[in-house]
């Protein structure tokens, strides 16, 4: 791996004249999902700055909550007390059903969210939330109350382009979180260490930047953190509100105080940077005085997470040509990227959309541990290689109602009043390239699907498989679609 | 396989690899495009035994099979209290006992008992059942208890366990499964190699021109950048397995002719890949349609009639090439089927059921003991014998795989291998 060499102001502006259709399609697909051709021409027209004000808006863009998070919130008091008073036999079968309400409302969770993130207009949005929520992760298989990880996402949204260290205080709070890492566990008399420990090395400043008694004094500030019913409550009783000594500092220091603490450290400025570098750009590290740079132009604007995003996505080293085409697509990115590739809805029916997910090694609500998905080369290998071929083809198969049940066919009757009605990839899809002659047709596959310019032998191979150009139009269009599903296959389409 | 002397050949596998390179041909013979783990295998140099393995070849009767109607307790006068319409006559039962009889779809499988190479476990099931289709095929794919869930299945399980600390180098599939998704019961918590085959034959001729295209594109100039070609690396080692499993698959010339259904092509498809002697372990088929809430009897008969039909062929076709000493074949299915027949001449999700266990090592015969069917109406059967004992069988006695690692306590393994 070639070294990026950092051009004198890396972090200005891309200039005026490198804005083209190249890069508007880079800042779409690593921003988003996929670079749809209408998007593309319009953030070209639009221009760099006023794209990215619309990708970052003012505003948060919040996914509308699922009707089962709803009524399960809704219903929780009630199910808490059912629980409080069920004897022991009573106790098991109601634990069971809520734990099945739980798995119901993920996959419900799951659906909806994907129908969110596919829609070109929030995409981008969409993906920077599952940025912060790879830092700030929480597992629904500890969590085990999808309402709470519901509700943890939704603040993530809500704080994901304001001040982080106001993200990090509600993250504090987040009644997912008080679980997740045991907050409700740390007793003035015993403070569990385990947020203090993650807070400093997963969330604010990293490994290296704290000592062992700066997270045991910081779990002290920690302690009475509890929720209730998806509600952050405050145990002034288990609170310990004696002094504490924190990177060097000494007094009476609640949870915000510590989180302030923290991003006065140096190593706060650049800690967030480097993560969104990691989850942007690739495994390759960017040299230490450029996250310095950018760290520093950070905290000037008070640690703002829609002035970095801004910066960053707009920034000479974003579009550097060694960052294009050359960043392995998440498991979730190649599927939204399949969705608006081939203009296709989300189907409401988990249970033939979400399997793959955990085939292809990226189950949304489940990361694998604390630190959160691996990402780059971890994402590939025969078996998950061989699970996104299956989705290509999936979505070229025509959906089989005949098999769904009736729960199935109402969600799916849903879905089509709301408008979604493209589920597979229908014989009129490739319209547009059955007129073309086989080279023009391999041409603009590849161009249409692939990152970067496909070679002429590429092409020549798939001009080879399309055949002849004179054959009757049925078979032309199959060959097509085949055509399409190889290309889609192919270790080019895996990257962006 | 014997290497072919008209055209030049790749080898695809490590076997093959090592006996070419054993005479004299050295990996320059291969081009830039060998696939990875050849080149690994020339460095470690140390086959691992790929044949001769216990495998074992599992069978879903997707829909929950009514076992009442399956092993049929012909002496029983509750039984035709409960199954007014859909009772099987006494006379028309293929009798194993004096008091329990096979569904007459089912000559062949009856044969085989009488051969003593099929066993029947009577009446398997688990506490608290469930009687939703998903979550009750997740307990038994996942071997969990009815209110605990699993995110692992127990072949994904065995594999962990069994491929511990086995080299990476290999990208042969230690599971195989039919149809177009991957079993919920492979799934481990790590990555093993698993492939998954068609269910019948599909086009050979377009599958064959698809993988083409896909190997030409990997190897067609692109980016230098060190994920696109690992990304290449990795998909032409995985198409290389395809090739080789698909090449196996048409070469295959079986004893007999199997049933011309998709169940029978896929039972073929497996005895091809164990002939070939891949080194995979666990084979998934599934026959799919036993959800009889109306009409039942005709639509089991016809599913039945496939599953004997298909197994006896493939057990025949297992003997004939002597591989029958290393296989058992294992059918399982959600739940059984409510005794109480309904309103519609079906029958409604239920409880336990009997599973068939097939192979020459085998001891046949009736294991475990028949449901009491002194119920009230609507009323479900009281398993005797836990499917996790069924697996621990399986582990213990014929993988050869600590049950224990996998299930995650004790069961109790029973005579049946």
């Amino acid at each position: 791996m070639t070294a990026v060499e950092a051009p004198p102001l890396a972090w200005e502006p891309l200039p005026a004249a490198e804005w083209d259709a190249e890069a508007a399609a880079h800042l779409l697909r690593r921003t988003g999902w996929s670079a749809p051709p209408a998007e593309v021409a319009r953030a070209r027209d639009e221009g760099l700055s006023r794209t990215l004000e619309r990708l970052f808006p003012a505003q948060p863009i919040l996914c509308p909550e699922p009707p089962k998070v709803v009524k399960l919130k809704a219903d929780a008091p009630e199910l808490a007390r059912g629980l409080a008073a069920a004897d022991p036999a009573e106790l098991r079968q109601k634990r069971r059903e809520a734990r099945e309400r739980t798995q119901d409302t993920l996959q419900e969770m799951s659906i909806r969210w994907l129908q969110f993130a596919a829609r070109p207009e929030n995409a981008a949005f969409a993906k920077w939330t599952l940025f912060l929520g790879d830092v700030y992760v929480v597992s629904a298989e500890k969590v085990k109350n999808a309402a709470l990880v519901w509700q943890h996402s939704d603040l993530i949204a809500r704080h994901s382009l304001g001040a982080a260290p106001d993200l990090a205080k509600a993250m504090s709070r987040s009644p997912a979180m008080v679980n997740y890492l045991d907050l409700n566990q740390s007793r003035r008399d015993a403070p569990n260490e385990n947020f203090a420990r993650e807070l400093f090395e997963l969330f604010l400043l990293g490994e290296g930047h704290y000592a062992e008694s700066d997270i045991k004094e910081a779990a002290r500030a920690f302690t009475g953190y509890r929720q209730q019913l998806g509600e952050f409550r405050f145990a002034p009783r288990q609170h310990d509100a004696g002094p504490k000594t924190i990177f060097g500092r000494t007094g009476p220091f609640a949870g915000d105080d510590v989180i302030d603490l923290a991003y006065g450290q140096k190593a706060a400025a650049a800690f967030l940077p480097r993560e969104l570098t990691k989850f942007y750009l690739g495994e390759q590290a960017l040299p230490a005085a450029d996250l310095a740079e950018i760290g520093d132009f950070w905290r000037s604007t008070g640690f703002n997470l829609r002035a970095l995003a801004r910066r960053f996505f707009g920034s000479r080293i974003f579009f550097d040509p060694s960052f294009r085409g050359t960043f392995i697509k998440s498991p979730i990115q190649f599927y939204l990227g399949l969705m608006q590739d081939l203009h296709l809805d989300v189907p409401p029916l988990p249970r033939q959309v979400l399997p793959p997910f955990r085939q292809m090694g990226q189950m949304l609500y489940y990361p694998p541990n604390v630190r959160g998905w691996v990402g780059g080369r971890s994402w590939i290998n025969s078996a998950t290689l061989a699970a996104r071929r299956r989705v290509v083809e999936a979505c070229f198969a025509p959906l089989r109602e005949d098999l769904l049940n009736a729960d199935e066919q109402a969600e799916l009757a849903a879905a089509r009043n709301e408008g979604m009605k493209n589920f597979s990839v229908g014989d009129s899809a490739l319209g547009p390239f059955e007129a073309l002659d086989s080279a023009a047709a391999a041409d603009r596959l590849a161009a249409n699907f692939l990152a970067l310019p496909a070679s002429a032998e590429f092409r020549a191979h798939v001009r080879t498989f399309l055949g002849d150009d004179h054959v009757d139009p049925a078979r032309r269009r199959q060959r097509l679609r085949r055509a399409a599903v190889i290309l889609l296959q192919s270790p080019e389409y895996q990257l962006c | 396989m014997s290497p072919n002397a008209s055209r030049p050949r790749f080898p695809t596998t490590r076997r093959e690899f090592l006996q070419l390179t054993g005479r004299g041909i050295g990996l320059l013979a291969f081009s830039r495009f060998a696939p990875a783990f050849l080149i690994n295998a020339a460095r470690a140099s140390t086959p691992a035994p790929e044949t001769g393995r216990p495998i074992l070849v599992l069978i879903q009767l997707a829909g929950g099979n009514d076992g009442l109607n399956t092993l049929v307790p012909f002496e029983d006068p509750n039984y035709f209290r409960l199954r007014r319409t859909l009772a099987m006559a006494k006379d028309q039962v293929i009798r194993l006992s004096g008091t329990a009889g096979l569904h007459p779809s089912c000559a062949e499988l009856g044969a085989l008992f009488h051969d003593g190479k099929l066993a029947i476990v009577q009446n398997v099931g688990y506490p608290n059942p469930n009687r939703s289709h998903f979550r009750s095929s997740e307990i038994w794919e996942t071997a969990s208890g009815s209110s605990e869930f699993l995110a692992n299945g127990w072949i994904g399980r065995y594999l962990d366990n069994a491929c511990a600390g086995a080299p990476r180098d290999s990208h042969d599939p230690m599971a195989v499964h039919l149809g177009s998704s991957v079993p919920q019961s492979f799934l481990g918590a790590h990555e093993h190699p698993t492939f998954g085959l068609g269910a019948g034959s599909g086009n050979r001729r377009e599958n064959e021109e698809n993988r083409r295209l896909l190997e030409s594109l990997c190897q067609s100039p692109g980016a230098a950048d060190d994920n696109a070609s690992f990304l290449r690396h990795t998909l032409l080692d995985s198409l290389v397995t395809e090739k080789r499993v698909q090449r196996v698959i048409g070469d295959y010339r079986p004893a007999l002719s199997y049933p011309t259904n998709a169940f029978g092509t896929s039972l073929r498809n497996v005895a091809a890949l164990i002939a070939d002697g891949l080194p995979t372990r666990v084979y998934f088929v599934p026959l799919s349609g036993f959800d009889t809430h109306s009409n039942q009897a005709n639509q089991q008969a016809n599913l039945l009639a496939t599953l004997s039909q298909g197994l006896a062929a493939f057990q025949r076709d297992l003997a004939s090439h002597h591989l029958d000493d290393q296989v058992v074949t294992m059918t399982f299915s959600e739940f059984g089927r409510r005794p109480s027949e309904n309103e519609s001449r079906g029958t409604d999700h239920g409880t336990a059921a009997p599973l068939f266990v097939m192979g020459s090592r085998v001891k046949g015969g009736l294991h475990g003991t028949a449901p009491s069917l002194d119920l009230a109406r609507n009323e479900d059967l009281a398993f005797t014998t836990d499917f996790r004992d069924v697996y621990a069988t399986m582990l213990d006695r014929w993988l050869g795989c600590p049950s224990t690692a996998v299930l995650g306590e004790k069961f109790s393994p029973l005579p049946i291998v």
